[in-house]
């Protein structure tokens, strides 16, 4: 079957030019990529350090956990941004492959529930700063790491089979009944997948490493001495470094071992259709040595800690960029997002920029407030 | 017509948006007028300098951001997740008219979130008067994502003149839709009065002392019963705003009446008890008359949501998608075309199995009935699943259609389809005539016998039917 057939090619329109649709997809990945990397390798991390960490590592997990509840929340609401501009622009594509996976795709929001829970669990533990944690609130944020790893393979399987049209033909013929979708479908034999997944946990050590650092630095205040400054820089170090051999070997695996021949060639050509995608192909792949070499020889200053944060920021950025220009072309065969007509609301999206610069106003007026006070959540409270 | 279909066997797809949608509704109604409720009371409790009733208000605010920010916000994630796998096309529609709405919506529960760790988290450290700016401005942020959503809710049960203008299609015909304001009205008085029975329930628990929960009790009776008021009004303006086909099926479908009935009567007991109870005597507030006042907003809540969700039947968005995920406007070319020809996915399955049907990439329908027994009823199973498994199960399950054909002979099933929306909450019958036979020959494969032990004599016209419930 051609895969061609599956995807209807008649747009309605979009109400936004594809430009902004894309900077708002790409921009709030970004800014989603940040928390979820914390909890997606920071977890294990913080849980591992909490339990079985010298004294400073079990400060740093300790921290990280309480810090936990909030850095989800955040990151589930940021998701929403990329979510709501893809399902606008590439709903074609994105309802289909969500719809043969239905079931594993609902499974992310059961998982997410309860892995929440079990971050506050855990995180309540932390309040009395006990010696031992009682066993249900370990297995709980256990529980929480291992379902946060799940729902990001949950996802990845989601977007590579969104990304990659021709899968849908063999899982649709094998999860199917008289043509209606089961939803029990997993993208499992896209050579994309696993290298995908275990990318973005290269990504996640390094945030991690760098979240770490800026925390040390700027979010502690008073309340820890030079020993552990110390400690978090040389911790920092070693994990990001595993976290830059980790995305170096997914890195290869990904773009050597599992891109088409004509992927490859688009993104190493130079240039294409005026786009040098050749640096969205090499500077996502360099730009984590510059946190890195921060790391190891920008001194131990807080405005490094500060430069290693916004240059992982960048990092994110870089990838997210990329990532999006990947989709472009894998998609294009079937579904070229810049083909659709374009109607904009011009009166609504006024709206919306507006009310973002109110809210980013009050956000910054709040965290003004809060600057007064000590960072670091207070123990007794979730 | 453009997405594959989700079987979900027994439940069918779209009922599972109906359970998330219920218990989400149960929180996030608590989110806004639980916030509104914590920025009234920790400013009277600061006035009055009442310390054991900023403590209580403390704890409530752990658990109001524990119910709220987790389950509540995970749940109306949730309710995006299930809305795409179950109703792609209504979503897409939805999301093409509304995506500045909904990233508005997104910026409101931005601040409202970073605004209840903040109340929680620094509660004590920060100035008092900064503390209740804070509070405030959750209050006021929760109660914008509140307007917002409801706009593009009440779009789906009555979109105005968006959907018979074309000219009219854009962003604020569609905000402003003549639901806007009754549901506007509703779901806030519904904050206020469910937001006061999760307070009553948890004071009724955690407030050991007794001036505490009478403080409690008389102070939110009032904003519960301005609620009940909102409600009382804005459900006539709703009722008053209903589109013709919704106040008919309101009232002709037996479903419909009992739920409608559990509805006003739950109202109504809410309404006296809290006017009893905490508002006159505020001593009654223990756990279980507050659990049973709960249990009976629970039931309005949920009897509420179920009606609106079902009145709008046979549209997902009325008058722009029909509930078997087809547009209106689509219908006289799938009647002529083939039903199986307009769909992606169906017409894909036809060219893979059945391609002797197949001419110049486009299913020739008149082949079809050429096709052998067991392959009729493949695609009547196909056109079963893809037209009318949005509503029904096929043998057993919810709204069964083997159930409710029971004992009917072929003609009059086959009469039946093709004249689907002789009844009106049903949507057209959206193929050609070839494809209402081969529905037919599937719908007699999961047809229930007529029930026995029905006396032969009540068959229409007096007569004898044989043991299989067919006339003789």
């Amino acid at each position: 079957m051609d895969p061609a057939m599956l995807v209807e090619r008649a747009a309605a329109g979009t109400p936004a030019p594809i430009w902004f649709v894309q900077l708002f997809k790409v921009l709030g990945f970004t800014l989603h990529a940040v928390p979820m990397n914390l909890w997606y390798a920071g977890l294990p991390v913080a849980l591992w350090l909490h339990l079985r960490g010298g004294e400073h590592g079990r400060r740093f997990g300790g921290r990280l956990l309480r810090q936990m509840p909030v850095i989800v929340a955040v990151g589930v609401n940021l998701g929403i941004v990329p979510l709501l501009f893809m399902q606008l622009a590439y709903y074609k594509v994105f309802y289909p492959a969500t719809i043969l996976m239905a079931w594993s795709w609902l499974a992310i929001i059961a998982l997410l529930i309860p892995a929440y829970y079990g971050v506050y669990a855990y995180a309540w533990g932390c309040k009395n700063d006990e010696k031992e944690m009682p066993f249900w609130r370990v297995a709980a944020g256990w529980c929480a790491a291992v379902f946060f790893l799940a729902i990001g393979f949950l996802f990845v399987n989601g977007f590579s089979l969104m990304d990659h049209v021709d899968r849908w033909p063999e899982l649709w013929r094998d999860h199917s009944m008289a043509g209606a979708a089961l939803g029990t479908a997993l993208n499992l034999g896209d050579a994309t997948l696993w290298p995908r997944w275990l990318l973005m946990l290269g990504l996640a050590l390094q945030t991690t490493a760098a979240w770490l650092l800026f925390d040390a630095e700027w979010l502690t205040g008073n309340s820890v001495g030079e020993d552990y400054r110390r400690w978090a820089w040389g911790f920092a170090k070693k994990l990001y470094t595993v976290g830059l051999l980790w995305f170096a070997a997914a890195g290869s695996w990904y773009v050597f071992g599992s891109w088409s021949a004509e992927l490859r060639d688009s993104m190493f050509s130079w240039p294409l259709m005026g786009w040098p995608l050749v640096a969205l192909t090499v500077l996502p792949a360099l730009s984590p040595g510059l946190p890195w070499l921060l790391i190891l020889f920008g001194g131990r200053t807080r405005a490094i800690a500060a430069l290693v944060a916004l240059g992982q920021f960048g990092v994110l950025g870089v990838n997210a960029v990329s990532r999006q220009v990947v989709q472009n072309l894998n998609l294009k065969p079937y579904w070229d997002v810049y083909s659709q007509p374009v109607d904009v609301q011009w009166g609504p999206l006024a709206m919306f920029l507006v009310v973002l610069v109110i809210g980013l106003g009050v956000v910054g007026w709040m965290i003004a407030q809060i600057r007064k006070c000590d960072f670091a959540p207070p123990s007794n409270v979730p | 017509m453009h997405y594959p279909w989700w079987y979900v066997p027994q439940l069918t797809a779209p009922m599972l948006i109906a359970v998330i949608a219920v218990v989400h509704v149960l929180v996030s109604h608590y989110a806004v007028g639980g916030g509104l409720f914590l920025a009234v009371e920790v400013g009277h409790a600061y006035r009055t300098r009442d310390r054991e009733y900023l403590a209580y208000l403390r704890g409530h605010a752990a658990f109001f951001v524990l119910l709220t920010v987790v389950f509540g916000a995970i749940t109306g994630v949730g309710i995006w997740w299930i809305i795409g796998l179950s109703s792609p096309l209504a979503t897409e529609v939805l999301i093409r008219t509304f995506v500045f709405g909904w990233a508005t919506e997104w910026v409101s529960f931005f601040v409202e979130l970073l605004a209840a760790f903040i109340f929680l988290y620094y509660w004590g450290r920060l100035p008092e008067k900064k503390h209740l700016a804070i509070g405030w401005i959750y209050a006021v942020a929760a109660w914008i994502s509140l307007v917002l959503i409801t706009g593009i809710t009440a779009f789906m049960l009555n979109p105005g003149r968006w959907a018979i203008d074309p000219a009219a299609r854009n962003f604020w015909t569609a905000l402003f839709n003549p639901q806007f304001v009754p549901q506007t009205v509703v779901r806030t008085g519904g904050a206020l009065l469910l937001s006061s029975l999760y307070v009553y329930l948890h004071a009724s628990i955690f407030a050991r002392d007794g001036r505490i929960r009478n403080v409690i009790a008389s102070r939110s009776a009032r904003p519960a019963l301005l609620g009940a008021i909102l409600i009382t009004a804005g459900g006539l303006a709703w009722y008053a705003f209903l589109p013709d086909s919704a106040k008919a099926t309101l009232a002709s479908s037996a479903v419909m009446n009992v739920f409608a009935g559990v509805l006003i009567a739950s109202t109504l007991v809410v309404f006296a008890m809290l006017y009893l109870g905490p508002y006159r005597n505020p001593g009654w507030l223990s756990p279980g008359f507050a659990g049973l006042l709960f249990l009976f907003g629970i039931a309005a809540f949920g009897a509420g949501e179920f009606v609106r969700e079902a009145i709008r039947k046979p549209f997902v968005i009325y008058n722009v998608v029909l509930s078997n995920q087809v547009l209106p406007e689509q219908v006289p070319q799938l009647r002529a075309g083939g039903y199986l020809n307009d769909g992606v996915w169906t017409r894909a399955f036809v060219a893979e199995h059945y391609s002797d049907v197949m001419a110049d990439g486009r299913i020739d329908n008149k082949r079809l009935l050429d096709l052998p027994y067991k392959d009729r009823l493949v695609l009547g199973k196909v056109l079963f699943l893809h037209h009318c498994n949005d509503c029904h199960a096929a043998k057993r399950g919810y709204s069964a259609v083997g159930l409710l054909l029971q004992g009917r002979p072929r003609e009059q099933t086959r009469e039946t389809i093709e004249r689907l929306d002789d009844n009106y909450s049903m949507p057209p019958w959206c193929g050609t005539s070839e494809e209402a036979e081969l529905l037919t020959d599937y719908l007699m494969t999961i047809n229930q016998p007529r029930p026995a032990g029905i006396h032969p004599l009540m068959k229409s016209g007096g007569e004898s039917v044989d043991e299989y419930g067919e006339m003789e």
